[in-house]
């Protein structure tokens, strides 16, 4: 086995490695999974900006978990013939339209700096969830629990890209 | 005793020489060439040329866009076919997102979702604002004044600063190129003069003719069009805001949902002053706000919250806090008994 693991290393560092190995390698799901930990750790060790974690069979699980989402999976299948494709069913992706149009996305808002100039509104000084100081303003507020918090938030995303797709369709 | 006669000489020939090139510049002025000729626009005549090139040329530009302290790379390709725009635009770094306008559609394609369509005669690629911009009619909010002359991109560049004649909205600072009078840059500043945001061409390329491979891209088949449904019930928001900044129509008033968020109905107006839109959405309260959470800001982009009974409103657009706050205030139910 750790013959095979030092293969991997180095077929990871483009060193030669036998096709033999790489055959093994392809059909060996414990060895993809080990695979993939080396190309993270190299990305560490390499100190890449973007990290690739690949996340995919866990989200996959909490998909199938949760029944809401799983529609929406299934949304692919039933892929109409027509040229025309019902609105609700791709109502996510207008996520896309306001981030291509090169705007607002909630959680830089959300850890957006409050700015000097006040003009005597209060402006939003939410820190971000599991920031250092969240706690405190967040206790300091019965009413406001992070729960409420988060659906506000969530609200005020949809009606900025509902703004950004407005200005898309106008007229 | 040589050396002084030979300046003299010298300086004599050099003003015979310049004396007629600058009466004949003056005398066939019609067409410019020299960069000192373009010195009669004046600055609305500048921003006017800007328009036309914006619209009509095919270019290339590379672009930066600031924003609180970050910076966003992107690309942005434009060519003309036949009087119809082609325009290309994506994000350099991070996730690949990109979209292709034209012929009355706009495709977005992002990493790992399916691209879709939408019909949209809309141009909102990065200086489209001031690009379609009215400036004589933008006369009575705007002052355009010449700033000065500088260098964006490599490339000989004026200032021409747009001034906001009240306090309602933001004054900008555009600088084209004095060339090809492409836009290079373009500052929203706040009432006391501040950048809230900024777009800086760092790389200008203009070509006689269209990019090959954009209009190549013209003949690939489009995704699928996704179909918005227009509500056909009573269609106006039965909502209307009793003060407008001055400059600002109303372009669209209506009900619909809030498809990104559980179908929510809302009371929708949109206003657009040309370069800016509002948008004010009225619905029913669902959370209680805190009281410090009135006021959203990022960059030139405001949201504004106001609960009042059992409504919200929110107002969203690129303008000073000063102005959502106002046009809340204003913000009544239309009397249905006339």
């Amino acid at each position: 086995m750790k013959e095979i693991n030092q293969q991997l290393s180095s077929l990871i560092d483009n060193e030669n490695v036998e096709r033999q190995s790489l055959d093994a390698l392809i059909n060996d799901q414990a060895q993809q999974a080990i695979f993939s930990r080396y190309q993270l750790i190299g990305d560490v060790m390499r100190s890449d900006v973007t990290i690739n974690i690949d996340i995919t069979a866990q989200v996959m699980a909490e998909i199938k978990q949760q029944p809401v989402l799983a529609t929406v999976t299934a949304i692919k299948s039933d892929r109409s013939e027509t040229n025309v494709v019902s609105f609700v069913k791709r109502f996510g992706q207008y996520a896309i339209a306001a981030s291509v149009a090169g705007v607002v996305v909630m959680t830089s808002l959300i850890t957006t700096q409050p700015t000097v100039e006040n003009r005597g509104i209060e402006v939003l000084n939410t820190t971000p969830f599991g920031g250092m100081v969240s706690p405190v303003s967040l206790q300091a507020n019965p009413n406001q629990t992070k729960q409420a918090l988060q659906a506000r938030h969530q609200r005020l995303e949809a009606l900025l890209k509902d703004h950004q797709l407005q200005l898309q369709i106008q007229p | 005793m040589k050396k002084p006669s030979l300046f003299t000489a010298l300086v004599a020939t050099l003003l015979l020489f310049l004396t007629p090139l600058s009466l004949a510049i003056e005398l066939d002025g019609k067409e410019p060439v020299s960069i000192e000729q373009k010195e009669q626009y004046t600055a609305i005549e500048y921003l006017q040329l800007m328009q036309q090139a914006y619209q009509q040329k095919n270019y290339e530009l590379l672009y930066l866009s600031s924003l609180q302290s970050q910076l966003e790379p992107m690309q942005l390709i434009h060519g003309v076919v036949a009087d119809q725009q082609i325009t290309y635009f994506r994000y350099l770094n991070g996730a690949i997102r990109e979209s292709l306008q034209f012929n009355g559609n706009i495709s977005y394609f992002e990493q790992g979702t399916p691209a879709y369509t939408l019909k949209s005669h809309q141009n909102r690629s990065v200086f489209a604002n001031v690009a379609n911009f009215d400036y004589e009619k933008g006369k009575d909010n705007y002052e355009y004044v010449i700033l000065g002359k500088g260098r964006i991109a490599g490339k000989q560049s004026i200032a021409i600063r747009m001034i906001s004649k009240d306090k309602y909205r933001h004054s900008y600072v555009v600088w084209c190129d004095l060339k090809s009078n492409l836009p290079l840059r373009l500052d929203t500043l706040n009432q006391s003069n501040s950048v809230l945001e900024q777009v800086m061409v760092i790389s200008l390329n203009v070509s006689d003719d269209i990019n090959p491979w954009l209009k190549k891209l013209t003949q690939q088949t489009l995704p699928d069009i996704v179909h918005i449904p227009q509500l056909t019930t009573d269609n106006s928001s039965q909502w209307q805001p009793n003060w407008l900044p001055n400059g600002f129509d109303i372009i669209k008033d209506d009900q619909h949902k809030l498809v990104m968020h559980e179908n929510e109905p809302v009371s929708y107006i949109l206003l657009n002053d040309g370069i800016v839109n509002v948008s004010i959405y009225i619905s029913t309260k669902k959370i209680a706000l805190d009281k410090n959470q009135k006021l959203i800001r990022r960059g030139a982009t405001v949201l504004y919250t106001e609960q009042r009974g059992n409504i919200e409103i929110n107002v969203v657009g690129d303008i000073p806090a000063i102005t959502a706050q106002r046009l809340v205030k204003s913000m009544s139910l239309v009397k249905n008994d006339h």
